[in-house]
């Protein structure tokens, strides 16, 4: 029988996986819903997030500043990508984003190993203080990583419902061809919202950063994590990324505490269920299909 | 090689098409197909399911791109433009589908209209159709049939446009909303010309000025006087 303080340390780590997940998963999300394309590159975006934050923090001592510089070379690789490479790519079918933007991630870790070598690195971890909960003691940079998260959730939220860009995506979303109709030149929203997606990854990369150590391959480990978390909250849905990265996070979480492989093979377990009862994953539409 | 774009207009006419040619693929759907418009004119084009007349519009629009031909709108050459690009010179195209963002709200439809175009005069919107005004806050997938058809041209309307290319609009709808729609586009057809496929023959020949009849990708008449404009003989053609 598992004891509250295991179990309420057990949530917390999975909450704060679920976070990474879901500040992955979401660019993922949108990029599907809007542009139709599969967008593999995000987790170079991440890789890249991670060892900015590496460099950086090394150079000035701040890991913060790190995490930011991250996320600004992570929003500005993203956006040189989505320039050159995916206008080639939005008119064809699904399959050729797929093959392109794992070429790119692979392309990508190679630029990674060019400079920074294929030895893991340490990021330290901004805060060691922790807090006491249910008894057990918690590591305060663990929670700081899951409020990030929230503040994420929110400010896409605010972003798609109160400003006219994020109208004219959550309507891209629902049909691309009618905002065009309007005049609305999509070209544009998809460069911002490709910029979103992939600086979003960035900020994941820095995040965990300090929680792991930093690799060439570390997007690729976390590649099936974050697809599952698309497919069960339903792709384009920004709520139900959010609640699968969430439900993903405890069962890798949980389900290691129980028997340690049950971290690998919980998740995929779990995607088969909601698939099998849902096809369209937790918060998916069929509004979706194009 | 791009389609020629060099014709000049005819008197008064803001939109010309000439000898178009469309395909999806491999497959032809257009055959040389001319059309024009003059400035406040209805045009309507008749045909069965399948005879090219929703791809003619999406090639004017920009959603298609012809083969060869040219479409000219005000002495600009439409071919090879971006969609969004046609629609901010005023050309704007109301698909059949009656398709509105429905996760969003009526407001924020015509607020991604008035986005798109800068013209935030809403009240010429709802003058058209007050229901709208009672609706503005509701999602617009909860809209019936005529009410959605009321949204999308409402929002097309925003930004003054000089041409409508209107897919369908009666299709499905109660007869008193079509009745509506028919003064509707009497009254818009004093600023705008109306470019509209129709299946509905005796609104066509109610308000039409002149009517072209598609059959299998292939223009096959040209009606232009009063005389003609009559549904039996328009019936003749489909």
């Amino acid at each position: 029988m598992m004891d509250a303080q295991l179990l309420a340390s057990g949530v917390i780590f999975g909450l704060s996986i679920g976070s990474i997940f879901f500040l992955m998963a979401i660019g993922l999300s949108l990029c599907f819903g809007l542009m139709r394309i599969i967008s593999l590159d995000q987790l170079l975006y991440y890789s890249i997030g991670a060892y900015i934050t590496y460099s950086v923090s090394l150079a000035t001592g701040s890991i913060w500043l790190g995490m930011l510089g991250g996320v600004f070379v992570a929003g500005i690789a993203s956006m040189a990508v989505e320039r050159f490479v995916f206008p080639r790519i939005y008119e064809r079918e699904i399959t050729f984003s797929m093959i392109t933007s794992f070429g790119i991630l692979i392309g990508g870790i190679g630029i990674i190993k060019y400079f920074w070598g294929v030895v893991p690195r340490p990021v330290p971890v901004p805060t060691l203080a922790q807090i006491d909960i249910l008894g057990t003691e918690v590591p305060i940079y663990r929670l700081i990583v899951i409020v990030v998260a929230a503040l994420v959730y929110i400010g896409i939220w605010l972003f798609l419902n109160r400003t006219i860009i994020g109208k004219a995506i959550r309507a891209g979303i629902e049909d691309v061809e009618h905002v065009e109709g309007l005049g609305i030149n999509v070209s544009r929203l998809f460069t911002i919202t490709f910029i979103i997606a992939g600086s979003l990854s960035g900020l994941a990369g820095g995040l965990h950063a300090p929680l792991i150590m930093v690799d060439p391959q570390m997007g690729l480990e976390v590649l099936a994590f974050v697809f599952m978390v698309v497919i069960i909250g339903g792709l384009g849905s920004i709520k139900g990324t959010l609640v699968s990265a969430f439900i993903v996070g405890q069962v890798v979480s949980l389900g290691s505490l129980v028997y340690a492989p049950l971290a690998q093979m919980a998740p995929f377990a779990i995607m088969l269920l909601i698939l099998l009862v849902k096809p369209t994953g937790l918060y998916g539409s069929a509004l979706l299909k194009r | 090689m791009p389609p020629d774009s060099g014709i000049a207009l005819n008197d008064g006419e803001i939109l010309s098409v000439r000898g178009l040619t469309a395909a999806y693929g491999e497959s032809k759907v257009l055959f040389e197909i001319d059309l024009s418009a003059k400035h406040r004119q209805v045009v309507a084009c008749v045909g069965r399911n399948g005879a090219g007349k929703t791809t003619l519009l999406k090639s004017i629009a920009g959603f298609v791109r012809p083969r060869s031909g040219s479409i000219m709108a005000n002495q600009v050459s439409l071919v090879g433009l971006k969609s969004y690009d046609i629609a901010r010179m005023g050309i704007k195209y109301i698909p059949q589908d009656k398709k509105v963002f429905s996760d969003l709200t009526v407001r924020e439809n015509l607020e991604l209209g008035s986005y798109a175009t800068g013209d935030y005069d809403w009240n010429r919107i709802t003058a058209y159709f007050p229901k709208l005004r009672e609706l503005m806050d509701r999602k617009a997938g909860y809209l019936s049939g005529g009410e959605r058809q009321m949204l999308m041209i409402g929002r097309a309307l925003l930004g003054r446009p000089k041409v409508l290319l209107i897919d369908e609009p009666t299709e499905g709808l109660a007869p008193s909303i079509v009745a509506h729609l028919k003064d509707v586009f009497t009254e818009l057809s004093r600023n705008t010309a109306l470019v509209m496929v129709e299946q509905n023959l005796p609104l066509v020949c109610a308000i039409a000025a002149k009517v072209y009849a598609l059959k299998e990708g292939r223009m096959v008449a040209e009606l232009t006087d009063r005389e003609s404009i009559r549904p039996e003989v328009c019936e003749r053609y489909l």
